[in-house]
């Protein structure tokens, strides 16, 4: 395996596919940076212009499209709140509230060292263990992804000062979910007969809404007294003490990634949802979570690049997409001639591995890329706000157009950027409402798939192991809240009868 | 002497009928970029053949037009139809027909795509191959059929999104074999598969490619394939078809191409004509040959008349599901 892993790496530094994979991880960064153009949107335009590449070399490129998008989406996250993708908001919680402290580079720098770090790890996985992950991945199914999506949105409540308003915030997400189509029998519900409302409500215009236009609108009452943040130039830089507290958020935060990576029907969104939450638990300065945490962002990032890597477990040794993008890689292989499925790492073994060495130096080229610049991209937020607003709303309405070349997303995106700027009003978190719109179609999906494979019986839950596990970890996080009050009651009314 | 003037006869009398042909079907090129619309999103098997075949005519020169596959995915192809229907006459946009284009409208109610889009033709067919997980008890499709009957709903099928093909095969199987099975729907193919790899289910449905790499990866066990005779592959060559084992089924996914309602007929069969060759290209037929994809082409009237015969299966077999509205 070593062997062939050198043979890759020979083949990966080939200078026409080192200048593939540069091209690849580059265009990455700057479609993951365009609210509204994920990886998988740009790796569907560039496709075709892989057509005259060798195999390798076309996989190569998309491959680094779809990684570098995880590095590139954080930009937009943390300098101006819009992330770009499902998987960039726990980043923007964190990572903008750091940047308004002044601590945009380091936010961007601990992004690229985590993505960096938790990317290497998991390239490292796919090569030792891809076969025995792969079998693993499949022991989720249904019954699993419910679960998971059900402690997700469950933990949300927990993502703002009032637990009501949070999760006030993630049922709103929830029901926005249920306009459009049934996701499971494909009938029409809830569109009011609107054309627009047909297709369901993405999470581009409500993202691209809740989060940039929102604050470019709650900016305009205060215009005259923002000030520009202040940044000096050591603030940029990561501290030691910032590097001791990442340390272990960025390998737990990758080991989340990679396993929820691996499952064929997550994503990248649940990874960086659980990775922040689990961080929260770890964490030495929990309070700080929310308020600008560097190791919320260092949790988030890890898992969300990891995560990216991981779907291509499934994909090199089942022939099964894990996410929109790893279906893109697929589809090249196939349009290449290359028939994907469980014999692929038997019978392409030279692309395989060229494709694993390949994502080894993509990392390194997007660390390289990512950590200099940081302060460079950071200090955009020195520009006064009066001429920043319009730009962050210009992003934001061509971001909603380019998803969907389509009118309606834009007035959706104002509309959202209207009920964006009363939640902010109102203090309600906006974070859930977002994350539970991207969940809810898994979760709904998903119980419905597990009662028809236990036709109608709810023991599958307790039933299947994996299950049962997280059943339990759905009722801790339920019976927590209670426990906690009453322990805190509890002494409480000790130390009055102390005292 | 006498051979010679006779292929000298025989070709000027092709080239007669071939000019009298092309006076009967006038043929005009579009002017200006042509928009491929796919309903499915990039790596579908529609999306892969559109590229295919645009890739064939603007690199063979067969098309000069630069053509751009475009996917408009999402709602049941219907964002791409409801794109290329708000484009009567245009004719530089061509909608990609798969099985949802048929199907969509007969869920959701709302008037046949089919009856409006302009024919242009049948170009890919895909045969399929039922399987079952390799420790199962089942050994033949009579198998899973007493199974069924013996307890309605407790054979499982894991397949693609509600009303799609595999839930229309399933469908058939039902009604041809009268028994009842469970199907559960999935948001993709791959998710599906994934559902039955992991042993969820009892039953999976499968193009010969996949169905392939199944057999030879020992994680699928083959049924039946749904084909008029069998396949000649070694690897394929002891399943039966659905036919033999008593189930009278044949049913094959296949895809097609149409133009916006009122399209020139000369541009329509200047289309069809140029999807002909790209067909007979050397890269068309070993790309085939790799998918282990069939093309029996038919274009403008007959493909017409062939759409009209699939939507009519289709909405006979989405009523019976209970699907259709």
């Amino acid at each position: 395996m070593f062997e062939q892993l050198l043979i890759g790496f020979g083949t990966a530094l080939d200078p026409q596919n080192l200048l593939f994979i540069f091209l690849g991880v580059l265009i990455g960064q700057v479609v993951g940076a365009l609210p509204g153009l994920g990886p998988s949107a740009g790796m569907a335009l560039l496709l075709p212009l892989t057509f005259g590449l060798e195999p390798v070399t076309a996989v190569m490129m998309l491959a680094g499209i779809m990684y570098g998008a995880q590095y590139g989406g954080t930009l937009t996250s943390v300098l101006i709140n819009v992330p770009g993708e499902a998987s960039g908001v726990m980043t923007a919680v964190d990572g903008n509230a750091m940047a308004r402290k002044g601590r945009a580079g380091a936010a961007l720098s601990i992004s690229a060292i985590g993505s960096f770090i938790a990317g290497i790890g998991a390239v490292a996985a796919v090569a030792v263990l891809a076969p025995p992950l792969a079998s693993f991945g499949l022991k989720f199914n249904a019954p699993e992804y419910f679960l998971l999506a059900l402690l997700g949105i469950l933990a949300m409540g927990s993502l703002g000062a009032s637990p009501i308003k949070s999760l006030a915030a993630g049922l709103l997400g929830l029901m926005i979910a249920l306009i459009g189509v049934d996701p499971l029998t494909g009938a029409p519900r809830l569109n009011f007969d609107s054309p627009v409302l047909v297709k369901g409500i993405d999470f581009i215009p409500v993202a691209i809404g809740v989060f940039g236009i929102a604050e470019v609108l709650a900016s305009l009452e205060r215009m005259d007294k923002v000030q520009p943040i202040r940044t000096r130039l050591r603030d940029m830089w990561l501290t030691a003490e910032d590097w001791t507290k990442c340390r272990f958020s960025i390998l737990r935060g990758g080991v989340i990634g990679l396993f929820v990576g691996i499952m064929p029907g997550a994503g990248a969104s649940i990874a960086s949802l659980l990775a922040y939450l689990t961080e929260r638990r770890f964490s030495s300065t929990p309070e700080t979570f929310g308020k600008g945490a560097i190791d919320g962002v260092a949790a988030a990032e890890a898992a969300n690049n990891a995560a990216s890597h991981g779907a291509t477990i499934p994909m090199l040794s089942l022939g099964i997409p894990g996410s929109a993008s790893t279906a893109i890689l697929l589809a090249a292989l196939i349009l290449h001639g290359i028939r994907p499925g469980p014999q692929l790492m038997a019978q392409e073994s030279a692309l395989v591995w060229g494709l694993i060495a390949s994502m080894f130096i993509g990392n390194i080229i997007l660390l390289i890329l990512n950590l200099p610049l940081a302060p460079v991209f950071a200090a955009l937020l020195r520009i006064p706000y009066v001429f920043l607003a319009p730009a962050i709303l210009g992003i934001s309405l061509v971001g909603a157009y380019a998803a969907t070349l389509d009118m309606a997303t834009v007035w959706m995106s104002l509309g959202f950027g209207v009920l964006g700027y009363l939640m902010m009003k109102f203090d309600i978190p906006r974070p859930p409402l977002v994350l539970a719109l991207v969940l809810a179609s898994l979760m709904e999906m998903s119980l419905r798939q597990a009662l028809l494979l236990s036709f109608g019986d709810p023991m599958i839950f307790v039933q299947r192991p994996i299950s049962a596990i997280l059943l339990a970890a759905v009722c801790f996080a339920l019976l927590l809240p209670f426990v906690s009050a009453f322990r805190r009651r509890r002494s409480m009314a000790g130390n009055r009868s102390g005292s | 002497m006498l051979r010679r003037s006779f292929t000298l006869g025989t070709l000027a009398l092709c080239g007669a009928l071939s000019t009298g042909l092309a006076f009967a079907q006038d043929m005009r090129a579009p002017e200006g970029p042509i928009e491929f619309t796919v309903g499915a999103g990039a790596g579908g098997s529609p999306d892969i053949i559109m590229r295919t075949f645009a890739q064939i005519m603007n690199e063979s020169g067969l098309v000069a037009n630069p053509i751009v596959v475009q996917n408009r995915s999402g709602a049941g192809h219907s964002n791409a139809y409801n794109h290329v229907l708000g484009l009567p006459g245009d004719e530089n946009t061509l909608l990609t027909l798969a099985s949802p284009v048929f199907t969509t409208p007969i869920v959701q109610g709302t008037p046949s795509v089919i009856d409006q889009i302009t024919p242009i033709a049948v170009l890919v067919q895909s045969e399929l191959l039922l399987f079952t997980t390799p420790d199962s008890a089942f050994n033949s499709l009579q198998d899973v059929v007493a199974a069924a009957t013996a307890e309605p709903g407790r054979v499982r099928v894991a397949g693609g999104a509600s009303g799609g093909n595999d839930h229309v095969l399933t469908g058939l199987l039902e009604s041809t074999s009268g028994t009842t099975l469970t199907y559960i729907p999935h948001e993709s193919g791959g998710a599906a598969r994934a559902t039955f790899l992991g042993g969820n289910v009892e039953l999976h449905f499968a193009t010969l490619s996949e169905g392939l790499e199944m057999i030879a990866a020992g994680t699928g066990k083959p049924l039946a394939i749904f084909s008029a005779e069998r396949r000649t592959e070694e690897a394929l060559a002891n399943v039966a078809t659905a036919r033999e084992q008593g189930v009278d089924v044949v049913y094959t996914q296949f895809w097609g191409v149409g133009g916006p309602a009122n399209l020139d007929p000369a541009v329509a069969a200047w289309w069809a004509d140029k999807f002909e060759q790209a067909a007979q290209s050397d890269q068309f037929q070993a790309w085939l040959g790799e998918n282990l994809y069939r093309s029996d082409m038919v274009t403008l009237a007959e493909a017409g008349a062939y759409f009209a015969r699939e939507q009519q299966t289709f909405r006979d077999v989405l009523t019976r599901i209970g699907l259709a509205k």
